[in-house]
């Protein structure tokens, strides 16, 4: 009995040490793999901001010791400056936004909620597209655009991709919508709510996730999207910042610019970041949307 | 005045009939529950009364005016759903206003109404509160709530107490009893526990299969079942079944029972059973038409030994085996035997039934 109870305290003081030395092994390991992701961004970032000499410099230093704004100087010079390329952005990534977002949400309303002849047809149909690679029809994409007059055109860079976001978007959206319980609808129609007054009132705050989802993919691909922005866009005024980062080169061998690139992609890059960081927790509840119950 | 008519209203789904002609006419203030096992077609009938399912034949009244085309917002009902479907991002007072809202009534009358619902419910702390900062219960009389602040021609409950826990059930059993007795509305109700049926109901009406098997004051249910169904489904412990046949013995009327013993049939009931001798037959009778004491008129007693006990406080249940099949007696506590043990059972004939073998129709 004494001994039983003496050896009781050891054994936990053991099991405490395990569980330390393991939550600490867990913290290790999960630092070093964030550190590994993490450090072509901080790469990015830091070599953005050194003076142009010691972005090349042998051997390479993590921190500057001179803070220089030298290289996002420098890429207002490249073409039309790089302002004009990320207001560029900004309108076709917001545009095609808004137009997915006001497609997919009745879309996936109407999916979700109604039956309708053909229904399951149709649903496989729009997602049969997702399966088609974009580069094949670049071509007859083109000519549509040209015949529509609305090559070399910003919104028609968006109706290029608001097209290839919709089959993922109205799928997220009818799961979304499929999380919500039928009774809501019916309570709403009892209480005298139209269609609309229940899309609006009760559904979409609901699957407001769902559409946060939506809403950062949509933006997402629009903005870091490269091929079809070169392509559909001929005047040098009107490109995206993706483009603006393959022009920055320098002299007239055309030697890259490393440091203004860093610049580049460090502008490119953090309004993805801040996005994705202030639409994580809807995100990550918008893709698990009817799971479970 | 709000009388509410079926009139043969069915309800199929392709070529299965969910509801199959269906005839009631509910007065005005009536409280009437629908009860049956799941699939007999109460909560169909009930969603068609609201709207919220189309209407394959028939016709459904609401005040005279026949509602088949009506949507549920025009019918001029209100609905107290199963799961409470309270909209989870609006406060209570919200959930409360919204479909005053959809009425365009202006805002000082519609926050007059929230909070006169509110005091009768008890859930005026709550009016800020979100669904989801709520307990079970809490939900329960906003959904309540919801439904009066309308002041509907028709209160329409479906299963709404099936997702509390036992205690609570039986608290808002009596709530709602007491609120429409505040607020006296025809209400149809819709459950498949018996009790809150006989408890709550003026009128109950047992469905199976798409069909009423009958309607009636719950007292008369209990003691005048239709069928063999009605008497099953109604009282609880449910009443026992014997197969047996008929026969007339000399001037007696007796039953025969499987395993060939025979009950007398009380003198009582000759003139009602005997064009039925010489048929198959089922006996019924209620566990609480049995006692561990005699001296009862028509009473027959019966050497049974007990396989089961189980003390419920105010009376045991012990189950036995007669003729081939268990049945449960619910005897005085201190007459109860232990398990095993035999004892002296006392049938009130008084209080039998007796079922067609065939049709399940009561004699």
């Amino acid at each position: 009995m004494t001994l039983a109870n003496a050896s009781k305290p050891i054994l936990r003081r053991d099991e405490a040490g395990g569980e330390t030395v393991r939550y600490a092994l867990f913290v290790l390991v999960a630092g070093l793999v964030a550190l590994f992701f993490l450090m072509p961004i901080v790469w990015s970032i830091a070599n953005s901001f050194k003076p142009a000499a010691e972005a090349l410099a042998d051997p390479v230093s993590l921190v500057s010791s001179a803070f220089s704004l030298e290289n996002y100087r420098r890429l207002e010079g490249v073409g039309a400056g790089w302002t004009s390329y990320a207001a560029n952005s900004v309108v076709v990534a917001l545009g095609t936004v808004a137009l997915t977002v006001l497609v997919a949400v009745p879309a996936g309303y109407g999916f979700s909620k109604f039956r309708f002849p053909g229904q399951t047809l149709l649903f496989v149909l729009v997602m049969a597209t997702m399966m088609i690679p974009f580069q094949s029809i670049l071509t007859p994409l083109f000519l549509i655009l040209k015949w529509l007059r609305l090559q070399n055109s910003l919104f028609g860079l968006v109706l290029i991709y608001v097209t290839f976001q919709l089959p993922f978007s109205i799928f997220m959206m009818r799961n979304a919508f499929d999380a919500v319980p039928r009774a809501l609808i019916e309570a709403a129609r009892i209480d005298g709510a139209s269609q609309w007054t229940i899309l609006r009132r009760i559904m979409l705050p609901i699957a407001l996730p769902g559409v946060a989802t939506v809403a950062m993919f949509a933006f997402l691909n629009s903005w870091n999207e490269f091929l079809a922005a070169l392509i559909f866009l001929s005047d040098q005024n009107k490109f995206t910042l993706p483009i603006m980062l393959v022009n920055v080169s320098s002299g007239i061998y055309g030697i890259i610019d490393w440091g203004a690139l860093q610049a580049g992609i460090t502008v490119t890059m953090v309004p993805c970041i801040v996005l994705f960081l202030s639409l994580q927790r809807y995100y990550v509840r918008g893709l698990t949307a009817g799971a479970v119950k | 005045m709000a009388r509410l008519e079926l009139k043969r209203v069915i309800k199929s789904y392709g070529n299965y009939e969910a509801v199959r002609g269906v005839d009631l006419d509910i007065a005005d203030n009536e409280f009437v529950v629908f009860v049956g096992p799941s699939g007999c077609g109460k909560s169909t009938t009930l969603r068609m009364i609201a709207g919220l399912e189309h209407i394959s034949g028939g016709e459904i009244a609401i005040d005279g005016r026949v509602v088949n085309r009506l949507q549920p917002g025009e019918r001029d009902i209100a609905m107290v759903f199963q799961n409470y479907a309270l909209y989870p991002h609006m406060s209570v007072a919200e959930n409360m206003s919204f479909c005053l809202e959809q009425q365009r009534m202006p805002r000082a009358e519609i926050e007059a109404r929230v909070r006169r619902a509110a005091e009768t419910l008890h859930i005026g702390a709550l009016l800020d509160r979100r669904p989801g900062q709520l307990s079970g219960g809490q939900r329960q009389r906003v959904a309540m709530g919801r439904a009066i602040v309308r002041n509907p021609k028709v209160f329409l409950f479906d299963e709404p107490l099936s997702n509390l826990d036992a205690k609570l059930r039986v608290q808002m059993r009596t709530e709602i009893k007491r609120l429409h007795q505040l607020i006296p509305t025809t209400t149809v109700y819709v459950t498949h526990d018996q009790i809150e049926a006989m408890t709550m109901a003026d009128r109950v009406v047992v469905m199976n299969a798409g069909l009423i098997e009958q309607a009636g004051p719950p007292q008369e249910l209990y003691h005048h079942p239709a069928s063999r169904f009605v008497a099953g489904f109604i009282g609880s412990p449910s009443m026992n079944f014997l197969d047996a046949r008929l026969e007339i013995s000399g001037d007696d009327l007796v039953l025969v029972l499987a395993d060939g013993l025979v009950l007398r049939v009380p003198e009582a009931k000759w003139a009602r059973y005997r064009p039925h001798a010489d048929e198959p037959v089922v006996f019924g009778i209620r566990p609480e038409a049995m006692s561990g004491t005699g001296g009862r008129a028509g009473a027959v007693a019966l050497e049974v030994t007990v396989d089961l006990v189980e003390p419920l406080g105010a009376a045991t249940m012990i189950y036995f085996d007669l003729a081939g099949a268990t049945l449960c007696a619910s005897i005085e506590p201190e007459h109860a035997p232990a398990a095993g043990s035999s004892m002296t059972l006392h049938l009130d004939m008084n209080r039998m039934h007796l079922f067609d073998a065939a049709s399940g129709r009561a004699l």
